[in-house]
């Protein structure tokens, strides 16, 4: 077998990110509607995944899926994430259509890399938990992604 | 006190297939735990087998990380295991990591989220793994530790929390060890490297309350998690089954004659002789004979596989197909993988109790010797004794054969010394005798009465054995060497 390309995140799962991006700019946002939709995902995310892998560990997920979403969209350069696991620079990114894609992309890469290490079921019921209403496992398989 | 007025504990399943019935019964409710041992030994595997059998979303379980192998690559690497359960994560079984909080807030921070994380979720079960971390952060302050091990096992167990530490300590530290002190069970995994094979052993060194089954108990992980052997296997609790003391008929009559009127119900039976003298068949003219009766039987193999076994037996006219097809007859091909005794057991036990077997054939005893890890090659006697004590005890009638080296200047009973483990004796021997190398037999011993004292010869035949006259007219038959009687021995 093959070792993983570079980019960890399959059509498939860049697809569920994008509907998943979406459906949390669709919903409620008290308090963060400042903050696009992308990267309110990746706060969502940051609770449950630091309480299971640390801080420290859900942080060095999360800056090794920006370092592989930087690869493919060259305009995320300016986003860092911080020390306790949030991201800072989105609001840097001019044109808030193409920071939309490249946040999908930094989405997609994140959710790769958790299915990778701990397999699609656990990392869409971890989805599940944190948007319970969101159809996590009504969307096909994800497939490997392809060099 | 009367016994009604003592608090019951309840025993709470394991998870671990043979691990309950080593530690009495199973794990008692609401006691604090440690599982210690060196890493890759099986700690971690230990306490999610007890986690998923346990935890339900009422009373969750708790597995608290610290430091120690990552979250996420845990998870990775457990889930491979057939008792992972990924739809119970998150509702019956929680994962929190507690590293951060370690390094920031050091003992104090780390009994505050722990107590927080059980107050909100009220769990039946709380796992701290490697909790050899968390004590490495109150290194050289004894105090500090044995205070934070007291409080924490106060807080879990007013909570009603069954409770596992996990820990890498190696045996040096047991002694004076506080964590060990506030310990109600202390379960220490093993894992030994012996020449080619790897031994795995658990050793239950402390559980309150309860009697456990003492000593090293062997264990195996497989994609199905742990599986513990224990050394009674688990028969230990059982009444001792005393035998009608009925004679089993072991398929030749002229034999039965000899012994007596068969072998004793219950009795352990050794058929000794060197190659070809006729072993195997006496021991498959045995099996046969009880599946005449309607006696199911169990035959343990270790040099043929059952389908060569039971075409070896037609060739004698013995039917064992039929058997084998209806499941009166098992023949288990125990093969040379690194097995413990009590492995080897385990699977004879599960095909005595599907079968409702009461003959057991073991064919033979050097070839289970040859199975076993070499580490457990020097337990070899003893394991036998617990084996056979076992299966006696329980009604089972055991024949065992062992190849003899044949010396023409003595007769040798047995080797590995096991003679008194068995109950009778059969001695097959080759002799010269007129140019020839002819077969005799004879009964060395028979624990439960009186029998014959004659040699006799016997021959292989189509249908079997086939028993001939008492050898007269020779001296020191037993040597191999005969003489005529009146004629002088032969030197040695």
């Amino acid at each position: 077998m093959e070792m993983r390309s570079r980019t960890t995140a399959s059509l498939e799962i860049r697809e569920f990110a994008q509907r998943l991006v979406a459906y949390e700019a669709a919903g409620d946002v008290p308090g963060g509607a400042d903050l696009p939709a992308e990267v309110r995902v990746a706060e969502k995310l940051r609770h449950p995944l630091s309480r299971l892998a640390g801080v420290n560990g859900f942080r060095m997920l999360l800056v090794r899926a920006l370092m592989l979403a930087k690869e493919q969209v060259v305009s995320l350069s300016p986003v860092q994430v911080k020390p306790d696991g949030s991201l800072e620079g989105f609001s840097d990114l001019g044109n808030r259509t193409e920071a939309a894609g490249a946040g999908v992309t930094l989405i997609a890469e994140l959710l790769g890399l958790l299915a990778a290490f701990v397999g699609e079921a656990f990392t869409r019921s971890l989805v599940l938990d944190v948007w319970p209403d969101f159809p996590a496992f009504d969307t096909e398989p994800w497939r490997k992604s392809e060099s | 006190m009367n016994q009604q007025d003592k608090v019951k504990i309840n025993k709470l399943p394991t998870g671990v297939p043979g691990l309950d019935e080593i530690l009495g019964g199973g794990l008692p409710e609401f006691s604090f735990n440690i599982i210690a041992g060196s890493p890759g030994c099986g700690k971690t595997t230990m306490a999610h087998q007890f986690v998923f059998a346990n935890a339900t979303p009422e009373r969750p379980a708790l597995y608290f990380t610290v430091l120690g192998e990552p979250a996420l690559k845990m998870l990775r690497y457990q889930q491979q295991y057939g008792f992972f359960d990924l739809s119970r994560l998150n509702t019956s079984v929680r994962f929190i990591n507690l590293s951060q909080v370690l390094l920031d807030r050091g003992l104090e921070g780390i009994l505050e989220e722990i107590a927080k994380e059980v107050e909100a979720v009220n769990p039946g079960i709380v796992v701290v793994d490697s909790f050899r971390t968390v004590m490495r952060k109150a290194s050289g302050n004894e105090m500090e530790m044995q205070v934070f091990v007291q409080q924490l096992g106060l807080l879990l167990t007013s909570w009603e929390a069954t409770t596992f530490l996990i820990g890498e300590y190696a045996e040096s530290e047991q002694p004076d060890n506080p964590v060990f002190t506030v310990a109600d069970g202390l379960f220490w995994l093993y894992q030994v490297v012996e020449q080619n094979s790897v031994v795995r052993k658990l050793h239950i060194m402390k559980l309150r309350g309860q009697a456990s089954v003492s000593g090293m108990h062997t264990f195996r992980i497989t994609d199905a998690g742990m599986q513990a052997f224990s050394r009674t296997l688990g028969l230990a609790a059982r009444h001792r089954k005393i035998p009608a003391r009925k004679r089993l008929s072991i398929g030749v009559p002229e034999l039965d004659d000899m012994l007596g009127g068969g072998i004793p119900e219950g009795d352990s039976l050794l058929i000794a002789g060197s190659s070809g003298t006729g072993k195997s068949l006496l021991a498959t003219q045995f099996i046969a004979a009880g599946l005449r009766q309607g006696e199911p039987g169990i035959v343990a193999v270790f040099e043929e596989r059952p389908e060569e076994y039971a075409a070896r037996a037609s060739s004698f006219g013995l039917n064992l197909e039929t058997p084998l097809k209806d499941g009166s007859l098992k023949v288990i091909y125990i093969r040379p993988l690194d097995l413990s005794v009590d492995e080897a057991m385990q699977e004879i036990l599960d095909a005595i109790k599907k079968t409702g077997a009461t003959r057991l054939v073991i064919d033979s005893l050097a070839g289970f010797e040859m199975a076993l890890s070499p580490g457990f090659r020097s337990d070899f006697r003893e394991s036998l004794y617990r084996m056979i004590f076992a299966l006696t005890g329980i009604g089972i009638t055991i024949l065992s054969t062992l190849e003899m080296e044949e010396s023409f200047t003595e007769l040798l009973f047995s080797k590995f010394s096991i003679s008194f483990l068995t109950d009778d004796i059969i001695r097959l021997r080759y002799v010269e005798i007129e140019g020839q190398l002819r077969k005799v037999m004879m009964v060395l011993k028979m624990r439960g009465g009186a029998h014959s004292k004659d040699i006799r010869e016997y021959e292989i035949a189509s249908k079997g054995v086939v028993i001939g006259e008492r050898l007269t007219g020779y001296d020191h038959l037993i040597t191999g060497i005969p003489t005529r009687v009146g004629q002088s021995a032969p030197k040695k």
